[in-house]
């Protein structure tokens, strides 16, 4: 039992990972940003593939693959995100979802279709009780309060973070001060795509990854989204160790309803819910 | 707003009754033309195709809502009535009734909570069910629909109605095909679609004026979902084979895609838009091996510049000539 | 006389729509340097429009917003803002989540001065609001909120102020601090555009008055003996 608590968590870990950057989009953006589980895969597949250059060394590669990222998803918001500014929302998400599949081709035409595993870099485990835990997922849990922790610090104290802060409840307020309020959304937008790929490169050793990751990942993740509430920090913490539980739960129940009885619960959140996603 | 006749202001309706036929014998022409030059189960495929992007433009481009979820009665059609030719009867009508009656009454359930959410809520999910009722298809109730394996069935001969033969069974899909045109026709002329129409411009003033917007929303979502379950019962009878991937949620890219194309809130759209993505992806893909790279590369490119697609283009070439024209005459 | 006062803002014939509704028609006026001119005139008459329409938010579809020689129309608010104007709106929003001294903050990191200068000019004037200093600015009443805006507005020196009904919903002892405001800033030469429906203000502290009336500009007054006539402006209310 100890053992699925700790997967729930550690399946949270990466789904808070994955969630914070499409919470934040759609917060100061008002955009579904589905091109942010092409960033997520690609970013984890040029870990897999710096990891070995980089004689297995963990940290740097994956270092070096959020670093890697930041262009890409600097490009995908200046050439694509910011043309959808006040678009409808219909465009978005067709927009989005075409840089997902091209990202997906990509990666399967480069890489091909084959998983590809990568090894706990760890390896090392703790007792507790009669249970063998792994310690990598603990540091992932506990990497995952720690950014939970930083957010909060940046958006209460740094500058861009009061910014963003302000600009999301009083967008002209901020402009009549002489702000690039665009420029600030950019720069959340780069944070939190380069979250998604230290969540994608973390989890790497827990799951095989594969092209479609980013979609599947991506299911979860609107709905850790939606019941956290789109654009709320805190609620997406919450609700993505919730459906992180859900998910390891079922998994040890009823194995084949794991991914699904997030959509459930999602749906019974959604009944009872009846607050600001409404009409 | 710029003073537009209302409905009951243009043509009458016996001209208007007359204009309607018209129109399907013209959409009836052109399929028929295109069964002589085109393979024919191809042209099948794209009556069905059609009535489910048909189905998706009312929701989408009428009304203005878009769901990621579509597929989910497109699939349950198909499986109701495959396990109705299977289980209960080999009757084709019965397996279409009941299919469409199980789609129906998802549509009802579901509508009544998911109506209330805006944009991207509503189209996530929606996409969340979608991919419940995938997973069911695939695993949950692999017992009753051999999960992977797919379903297969087969429907009797009714009179001369025999699935099996190709020219009839075009004969059948092309008069559905048309009967769901002609039903979406006189939906979207009656009040009840500029009803539909105006909560799209501006839902506050509708729920201004006294209206029940959310009887209407509704009312929508479920006609949209029962004629995408009729799109599936046609599938199954005509394939005789259902699998779970016609529910897999990404399908419903090639609805939107195909609306797209077309220009979304128009009928003739759809249909434009149903038929050249299916010739599109049928010729494509088995001369591309990238497809899904062109696919989303054509994507972006009708986003961001053709968002009105064919019929927007079509409209605006009308006005420029009939503008030329008049300049030239002035 | 002396040397005449160089136009620090000139607008010429704009016009501004909202889709088809045309709200303002041919508006022309004019800002000396260290003027404060008020704008009345009754609600609907576009007031608003027009102050959103020259800081940037509204683009006008005709016209000419010629800024100390520099034509600005179209420019977006940030720009506008960039360039030392400054606007402080109706609804007297605040940034609500963050504290009053960050609402400063924001204002000094803008137009690139100390944070500190800005928050003890505050202070200076306000002893009180050295207490709200870490206060959430969202839990402030009407009154402090339109101090604040101003103050926020006044940071970095800006050289015109666009202020659309300071005084609205205030109790009148609240007013009184407005007024009081107003007159420091007229006393420091701050060129001002305000709109305000308050007339004892208006005539007290106008250096001229334009009136609105249906996206027009009806009237322009600038005798101080008509400035004062209280009642007569009453009738353009």
């Amino acid at each position: 039992m100890l053992a699925t608590i700790v997967y729930g968590f550690t399946i949270g870990a990466i789904l808070y990972f994955f969630s914070i950057g499409l919470s934040i989009t759609f917060g100061t953006l008002q955009i579904v940003n589905f091109a942010h589980a092409m960033v997520y895969a690609v970013g984890v597949y040029l870990f897999i593939t710096f990891l070995p250059w980089l004689g297995g060394v963990y940290p740097l590669a994956a270092a070096l693959a959020v670093v890697a990222m930041i262009p890409v998803a600097y490009v995908v918001e200046r050439f694509i995100i910011r043309r959808l500014y006040g678009e409808s929302l219909d465009y978005a998400i067709i927009a989005t979802y075409a840089v997902l599949l091209i990202g997906t081709d990509l990666i399967k035409w480069i890489w091909g279709t084959l998983p590809q595993p990568v090894r706990d870099p760890v390896g090392a485990y703790i007792q507790v009780g009669e249970v063998d835990l792994p310690v990598y997922r603990v540091i992932v849990v506990a990497s995952a309060v720690a950014v939970f922790l930083g957010l909060r610090v940046f958006f209460k104290r740094s500058i861009i973070g009061k910014i963003v802060v302000a600009a999301l409840e009083d967008r002209d307020g901020v402009r009549c001060l002489g702000l690039n309020v665009n420029k600030y959304f950019s720069i959340v937008f780069l944070i939190g795509s380069s979250l998604a790929v230290l969540g994608g490169v973390l989890y790497a050793p827990i799951a095989t990854s594969e092209p479609y990751m980013g979609f599947h990942i991506l299911l979860v993740a609107f709905a850790v989204v939606i019941v956290g509430g789109m654009g709320n920090l805190t609620g997406t913490f919450i609700s993505a160790f919730v459906l992180g539980m859900v998910i390891a739960i079922t998994a040890r129940l009823w194995s084949p309803a794991a991914d699904t009885m997030v959509f459930v619960v999602m749906a019974i959140v959604l009944i009872f819910k009846r607050s600001d996603t409404q009409e | 707003m710029s003073a537009k006749p209302t409905i009951s202001e243009s043509s009458p309706s016996g001209a208007k009754k007359g204009r309607v036929l018209l129109e399907l014998a013209l959409i009836a022409a052109c399929f028929l033309v295109m069964a002589i030059f085109v393979r024919l189960y191809w042209v099948v495929d794209f009556c069905i195709f059609c009535i489910l992007v048909l189905s998706f433009d009312l929701l989408y481009g009428y009304m203005g809502r878009l769901t990621f979820g579509h597929v989910l009665y497109y699939g349950t059609g198909g499986y109701v009535a495959s396990l109705v030719l299977v289980h209960l009867s080999p009757n084709p009508f019965l397996a279409i009734a009941v299919g469409v009656a199980s789609g129906t009454l998802i549509a009802v359930v579901l509508g009544s909570i998911l109506v209330r959410l805006r944009d991207a809520p509503f189209a996530l999910s929606n996409l969340a069910f979608n991919q419940i009722g995938f997973w069911l298809a695939n695993a949950g109730l692999q017992d009753y629909t051999e999960g992977e394996d797919g379903l297969s069935s087969m429907a009797e001969s009714i009179g001369f109605l025999d699935f099996t033969s190709q020219p009839v069974a075009f004969g059948f899909m092309l008069v559905c095909m048309l009967l769901v045109f002609w039903l979406l026709r006189t939906f979207t002329l009656s009040p009840y679609g500029v009803m539909v129409r105006s909560i799209k411009e501006n839902e506050e003033r509708v729920k201004f004026l006294g209206y029940s917007t959310y009887f209407y929303k509704w009312l929508t979502f479920v006609v949209c979902g029962s004629l995408a379950t009729f799109a599936g019962t046609l599938y199954a009878l005509y394939y005789g084979f259902v699998a779970p991937n016609l529910l897999n949620p990404f399908g419903n890219i090639e609805i939107i895609f195909a609306v797209l194309i077309g220009g979304a809130g128009n009928l003739f759209g759809a249909l434009a838009g149903g038929v050249v993505f299916k010739l599109m992806s049928n010729y494509l893909a088995t001369a591309i091996s990238r497809w899904e790279l062109l696919m989303g590369v054509l994507l972006l490119i009708l986003v961001f510049r053709f968002k009105r697609g064919l019929t927007g283009y079509a409209i605006d070439l009308r006005l420029r000539i009939s503008r030329r024209r008049a300049a030239e005459e002035a | 006389m002396g040397k005449g006062k160089r136009d620090l803002l000139d607008i010429d014939g704009i016009e501004v729509a909202y889709g088809h509704a045309k709200v303002l028609h041919d508006v022309s006026l004019r800002l000396d340097e260290g003027e404060m001119v008020f704008i009345v005139g009754r609600n609907g008459a576009g007031k608003t429009t027009l102050l959103k329409t020259i800081c940037g938010l509204l683009k006008p579809t005709a016209g000419r917003i010629v800024y100390q020689g520099q034509d600005i129309l179209g420019w977006p608010a940030e720009s506008v803002a960039r360039q030392g104007i400054r606007f402080v709106a109706q609804e007297k929003k605040v940034f609500a989540d963050l504290t009053v001294k960050g609402n400063i903050e924001l204002a000094a990191y803008a137009s690139g001065e100390d944070v500190e200068r800005a928050v003890n000019r505050l202070t200076e004037l306000y002893p009180r609001f050295d207490e709200f200093l870490n206060r959430k600015a969202g839990g402030l009443s009407g009154g402090q909120r339109e101090i604040l805006l101003i103050s926020r507005a006044l940071v970095g020196d800006p050289k015109l102020l666009l202020v659309d009904e300071p005084t609205e919903g205030l109790a009148a002892i609240v007013i009184e601090e407005i007024f009081r405001i107003l007159d420091e800033m007229k006393a420091r030469k701050v060129s001002a555009f305000i709109v305000e429906q308050n007339l004892s203000v208006v005539s007290q502290l106008a250096d001229r008055i334009y009136i609105m009336k249906e996206g027009k500009i009806i009237r322009e007054i600038r005798e101080k003996n008509q400035i004062a006539k209280t009642d007569e402006l009453e009738g353009y209310l």
